[in-house]
């Protein structure tokens, strides 16, 4: 039955959806929408997974998903630097400080990977945190792979210039 | 090779998605260049810091949602359209446990098959019988098995096959054929097809592939850590020969 294969092809690629919708809209419940729209929406074209590749597919429909959001509020995609969650402040001085150096490297990167502008924030995220190869990237943004590269090429100089401190002589970590 | 080129192709350099070529060039330029050097291990350093970043996970709001939704459209398609409306306030609570529970049995199977395949690779228990010759390990199984596996050899489309074994799985004695591509090796388990097990599937867990179909009364599961392409080439070739 359909709707049994899609709950098995389907459902475990949802991590993968809502991290991909979290740093693409930088916002929870924005991302719970967009999966959820993506989620129907893959629903009503299951038939139209031709491939094998549920995870690609699915990430593509996310994609399309937010995008058609953000047209529809007539949005452009940002490049510039995006709102701050004060919650992951390492703020806590109870906290060792090891915790707190940890916790403040994750808040940078993070702020960092916000800072990027989308096209190169997207490419990261699906490089670094879902380890996905350049054709299948290349699938879902629907870019040639070249483009991939250079934009992955482009978004880490922009990395290393946001996360090397200015302010000190060291280099990265 | 210059310095320039490296920069310019370092990041598919360290994604490994440099040709063999490209790649052999610019580790042979970074063994006589020290800037080179310094600046892999700076974008080394810089994809584990990347790596850090906070990773997502689907709320679980979401996801119970979502499966609902599946679990909803499965139980309307089942019944008569009246009793569709009823099944929206129902699906809820009691449909939605009876059809999770249904749904639960696949996928244990899925898991099963994926801890074969581990556990031939860790015990060091790969075959029992050792060889690419497909006359020699089909009658191997006879007496060992109430039934003959369909046993090929798949070299010509670059899947060699390596040698089979006796295997269990869930209590049943199953054919497991062994086959390899480059370093990676796929597991075939097979046994009489039972009822109620006819959908084909292709699954993912714990980073391992694994597909499902039945071909005369025959069911099939193929389970390998090598990539989804290379493992949907290899069932179709499996299928057709």
């Amino acid at each position: 039955m359909a709707s049994q294969l899609f709950e098995e092809t389907v459902l475990p690629h949802l991590d993968a959806a809502f991290n991909y919708a979290r740093w693409l809209t930088r916002n929870d419940s924005e991302a719970e929408d967009v999966v959820q729209d993506a989620c129907v929406r893959a629903m009503r074209f299951f038939s139209s997974l031709r491939d094998n590749n549920a995870r690609a597919w699915l990430l593509t429909i996310v994609r399309n998903s937010w995008y058609s959001r953000v047209s529809r509020r007539k949005e452009i995609p940002e490049s510039t630097a995006g709102d701050h969650d004060p919650g992951e402040r390492p703020d806590d001085a109870l906290d060792p400080e090891e915790r707190l150096l940890q916790q403040y490297t994750v808040a940078r990167v993070r702020s960092a990977l916000e800072q990027l502008p989308v096209d190169f924030r997207e490419v990261i995220v699906l490089r670094e945190l879902e380890g996905l190869p350049y054709k299948e990237i290349a699938a879902i943004v629907r870019v040639p792979i070249g483009t991939v590269m250079s934009r992955l090429s482009r978004a880490r100089e922009r990395l290393t210039t946001l996360l090397t401190p200015s302010d000190s002589m060291g280099r990265l970590p | 090779m210059s310095c320039e080129l490296v920069e310019r192709d370092l990041s598919a350099y360290l994604d490994r998605e440099l040709d063999i070529d490209a790649a052999t060039a610019i580790r042979s330029h970074l063994t006589d260049c020290t800037a080179c050097r310094r600046l892999v291990a700076e974008r080394e350093a810089l994809g584990r810091l990347v790596r850090s970043a906070p990773y997502y996970p689907a709320p679980e709001r979401l996801r119970a949602r979502i499966s609902a939704r599946t679990s909803r459209s499965r139980f309307a398609g089942r019944f008569l359209p009246w009793a569709a409306a009823a099944t929206v306030l129902v699906s809820a609570g009691i449909g939605v446990t009876v059809m999770r529970l249904a749904a639960a049995a696949r996928p244990a199977m899925v898991d099963q098959v994926v801890d074969g395949h581990v556990r031939s690779l860790m015990a060091d228990h790969l075959f029992d019988v050792q060889s690419t010759d497909q006359h020699t390990v089909k009658p191997w199984f006879l007496g060992k098995v109430d039934f003959a596996p369909p046993v090929v050899d798949l070299s010509s489309s670059g899947f060699p096959l390596v040698g089979g074994r006796l295997d269990y799985l869930s209590g049943q004695p199953v054919a497991a054929l062994v086959y390899q591509r480059q370093k990676h090796t796929i597991n075939v388990f097979v046994s009489p097809e039972k009822s109620g097990d006819a959908a084909d599937l292709v699954r993912s867990a714990r980073g391992f592939h694994v597909h499902h179909w039945d071909r005369e009364g025959m069911s099939f599961w193929a389970v390998s850590d090598l990539n989804d392409a290379e493992l949907t080439q290899f069932v179709r070739a499996l299928q057709t020969s």
